[in-house]
This record gives C-alpha cells, sequence and structure tokens, in this order.
C-alpha cells in the first residue's frame, strides 16, 4: 500500500501485466475520441466504455474509480457554469444555448477523465515512464522522473508522520500555528528528501555508479488481440458518434 | 488549479502544447547536460521532483474556511531556476494527472504552460527584482511564491476565456468571469503559499545552510565558513 489509491489500484489490477504501450494505446484512443467525436453519441460512449473496461476485465475497485472520477468534477462543474454565464450591458444572464454548452463541456471532459484514469488505475507509473523512451524523451529525463515516481511515496509517508505528530501537539489548533506547522512541515520534507537523495548516491557510487541507473525492464508483450480489439472498438465507436 | 482533461477544445489544446514544448525542451537539454556533467545530479533533481509533488498535498488552511495546496513551483524556481522548472513541474503535472486525477493528458501542454513555465519566470522575476532592490531573502521569497501562484491562476483564466469567449462581450467579459470565479480561492491561496515560503526559508537558512549556499540562494558566510 503506498498511499496514493490510483496508484495501488494499478499494482493489483488484472491489466498489470498487459503491455502498457497496448494501454497506452488504448487509452490515448479513448482521450482523442472523447476530444474530437460530437458530445452526443461519442463522449457518453467513451465514457461508457472507459467505465465498462476498467471495472469489468481490468478489475479496478469502483470505488477507487468512483472516488477519482469526482476528483475534476468541481473544476468541470465550474468551470462550465462560468463559460455559460453572460456578461453583458443588462448584467449577468444565461447564454442563448447555455445547455447544450454546458452539458458538451461537462460530456467531454468526464469522458476523458475517465479515459485518462482508465490508463492510470491499470498501468503503474514504473511500467509507463520506460515507455516513454519509445517517443524520444531523453533517457536523463526518464531516469528523473523515476527517481520522482520512486521517492514521493517516502516523502508522503514522511509528511504525513509529520504532520500527525504536529496535530498531536496542537500544532494545528489554530491557523497561525497551522501555517508555523506547514513552514516547519515543508521544510523538514526538503532537508530529508536531500538527505535521501544525497545517501541514495552514496550508496549507488558505492556500487559502482558511473552514468545512468540502469535496470531490466521487465518484459511486458504486447498482445495481438489487445491492439486488433482496441483498433476495432474505437473505429467503431468513431463510426457510430459520425453516423449518429 | 488545472484544467481538467478534455475541457479545452481541441485546437486549444494543441495550440497551448505547441507553445509549451519549446521551455519544456530547453528545460530538458538542460537537465540532460546537467546530469551528463554530475551523474549524482539525476538523483538530487528527482528528489526536487517528488518535493514538488508532495508539497502540493500541504493542505494551506484558507480564508475562506476551504483549505487549498500550494504549487511549489515558485520555490521550486528559486531553488533550481526556472528551465528545470519547466521540465520538473511538466514531470509533476503528469504525475498529478494520472496518480490523483488532476488535470489531464491533452490539457497537459496548456497547465504547463500556465503552471510549469509562467509561474517559474514571474516568481523567478519578482525573486530578482526584490534582491535588486534591496530587499531581503524573505520579502524575496514571499514575492516569488505569492506571484508565481497569481501568474499561474491569471494565465489559467486567461487560457479558459480565450477557449470560451463570452457570448456578448468576447474575450475580455470571460477573462473578467474567469479571474473573478477563481479569484475567491487562488487569491488567498497565492498569499498563504508567499507567507509558506517565508516560514519554510526561515527553518532552511538555519538548519539546511550549507544546501542553500551550494544552490547559490544564500551567500558563503565567511565567519561560518569552516576553516
Amino acid at each position: 500500500m503506498t498511499g496514493l489509491a490510483v496508484d495501488d489500484a494499478a499494482w493489483v489490477s488484472a491489466w498489470r501485466l498487459r503491455s502498457p504501450a497496448d494501454k497506452l494505446l488504448l487509452s490515448v484512443g479513448l482521450v482523442l475520441c472523447a476530444l474530437l467525436l460530437p458530445v452526443w453519441p461519442g463522449s457518453l460512449l467513451v465514457g461508457l466504455t472507459a467505465v465498462v473496461l476498467a471495472l469489468g476485465p481490468a478489475r479496478v475497485p469502483a470505488r477507487t474509480f468512483g472516488r477519482a472520477v469526482r476528483v475534476p468534477l468541481a473544476f468541470i462543474a465550474l468551470g462550465a457554469l462560468t463559460t455559460v454565464v453572460q456578461v453583458g450591458s443588462g448584467g449577468f444572464g444565461w447564454a442563448p444555448d447555455a445547455a447544450a454548452r454546458a452539458g458538451g463541456l461537462v460530456g467531454h471532459a468526464v469522458a476523458g477523465s475517465a479515459a485518462v484514469l482508465l490508463l492510470a488505475t491499470t498501468t503503474p507509473m514504473s511500467d509507463l515512464l520506460p515507455a516513454l523512451a519509445r517517443l524520444r524523451v531523453p533517457a536523463a529525463v526518464i531516469e528523473v522522473a523515476s527517481v520522482t515516481y520512486r521517492m514521493l511515496f517516502v516523502l508522503l509517508t514522511s509528511l504525513s508522520t509529520i504532520r500527525e505528530a504536529q496535530t498531536a501537539r496542537m500544532g494545528h489548533s489554530g491557523v497561525r500555528a497551522s501555517y508555523r506547522s506547514s513552514g516547519m512541515l515543508a521544510a523538514a520534507v526538503l532537508t530529508r528528501s536531500w538527505d535521501r537523495a544525497r545517501r541514495l548516491q552514496d550508496g549507488l557510487a558505492g556500487r559502482g555508479m558511473e552514468a545512468g541507473l540502469r535496470v531490466l525492464p521487465e518484459a511486458l508483450p504486447s498482445s495481438r488481440r489487445f491492439v486488433a480489439g482496441t483498433v476495432a472498438g474505437l473505429a467503431a465507436l468513431a463510426a457510430v458518434s459520425v453516423v449518429a | 488549479m488545472h484544467i481538467a482533461e478534455g475541457f479545452l477544445p481541441a485546437p486549444h489544446a494543441l495550440g497551448w502544447t505547441l507553445v509549451a514544448a519549446p521551455f519544456v525542451v530547453h528545460g530538458a537539454r538542460c537537465v540532460v547536460k546537467e546530469v551528463r556533467e554530475h551523474p549524482e545530479s539525476t538523483l538530487l533533481l528527482g528528489a526536487a521532483g517528488a518535493f514538488t509533488f508532495v508539497l502540493s498535498a500541504i493542505k494551506l488552511p484558507s480564508v475562506t474556511g476551504s483549505s487549498s495546496h500550494p504549487t511549489g513551483t515558485g520555490l521550486g524556481a528559486v531553488l533550481f531556476r526556472p528551465p528545470v522548472m519547466a521540465l520538473l513541474g511538466t514531470i509533476v503535472l503528469l504525475f498529478q494527472a494520472l496518480l490523483l486525477a488532476h488535470g489531464g493528458l491533452t490539457t497537459l501542454g496548456a497547465n504547463a504552460f500556465s503552471m510549469a513555465v509562467v509561474g517559474p519566470w514571474v516568481g523567478y522575476g519578482a525573486y530578482r527584482l526584490v534582491k535588486r532592490c534591496g530587499g531581503g531573502l524573505l520579502p524575496a521569497v514571499f514575492g516569488a511564491m505569492a506571484l508565481s501562484d497569481l501568474a499561474t491562476y491569471v494565465t489559467t483564466a486567461l487560457q479558459l476565456a480565450l477557449a470560451f469567449p463570452d457570448a456578448e462581450s468576447g474575450f475580455l467579459g470571460a477573462a473578467a468571469k474567469f479571474l473573478g470565479v477563481f479569484a475567491v480561492t487562488q487569491v488567498p491561496l497565492a498569499i498563504g503559499e508567499g507567507l509558506l515560503g517565508v516560514l519554510l526559508f526561515r527553518v532552511l537558512t538555519v538548519n539546511a545552510r550549507p544546501e542553500l549556499v551550494r544552490l547559490g540562494v544564500l551567500r558563503p558566510d565567511p565567519e561560518r565558513a569552516e576553516p
């Protein structure tokens, strides 16, 4: 357990051992469909496909998926509402096609978010980052991102432990105390991250690291059936949305 | 505040990705060069990325009753300079999209431009300006963190206004709407983030002086220098 529900779900997902490139193809395909196809019925179909695939074959816990989908909802609702409120000489009012525009925006955004979550809840970042090398992302950048991924859980644990200790000592009893504690918390986590990086460096230097953290990537072979199904499904989805 | 997946129309999503790309590529080149010269920097840069991500998990009590989280890119810009932050910020945004469902993939370019490019550069500019005008480290840090946060929010509001101009009052009306709606949470947050920066640096100047000197934030203190 790492403390980030989406990451936990990704590690235990039934699709964990599928090739990251296959899952990337499916999710990015769905994301593009959600963005480019007309909201009715395109976005609805994309959203349904993402949810059904995640909860069905990929066996992502419904609670985790539901909670994660809710995260961007506040922004989407507020953003869509602001878009359709009109400011004119006569004060505020609804734009002429307010309901349709807001509905369209919410549809595109929720479907897109569900499609991204399908990738997020089935593929751990440590599988996804090596796949970026194929997109010609420099190795040094992938390494920095990998270290970031591996270190952030340690820092998140430090953060919650320190905050718990601060709270137990009345460190968050008022706004003033809370700011003071948050400042110390951030400083403690920052110095710990430096300290950890230095210790890791010392350990790796002792083992002869000269250039790059080379690790053997896990072999996750691509499935022809999965790719064929993805392409056929996406084509069918696009065709239905354009014709309807 | 990140723009959610699918919220921006395709031409805008693509456009902002193209606008952000040169900055991120420049940042990546700086990181590749740094890592080639000093392989050990990989770990320090990774730690900096992880810290920026984790900083967004610190909840600050806000005046409006809710709590919000800092973006941390102003701090990163002061410690590691804006080009590096352009890359680290983008990596953090990708992680936030895939681990926390904050932001998205097609809106990554727009979010990277506001949070990883405009925010750090404005913050760093404020930091240098305050220091040049004779302000001390703490006012400079306050300026960097508060203004980088404000600049990020203003950029996001303008991006949204550009994508969804008001039917009657056009881009300006839409900009006023989005700036107004998000100001409720973002202006107190910017001030809060500035205060957090000051408190953070007060602790760092005592506890992590050598690191700050190494990063060029503090000048070596001749009295404290080791023999």
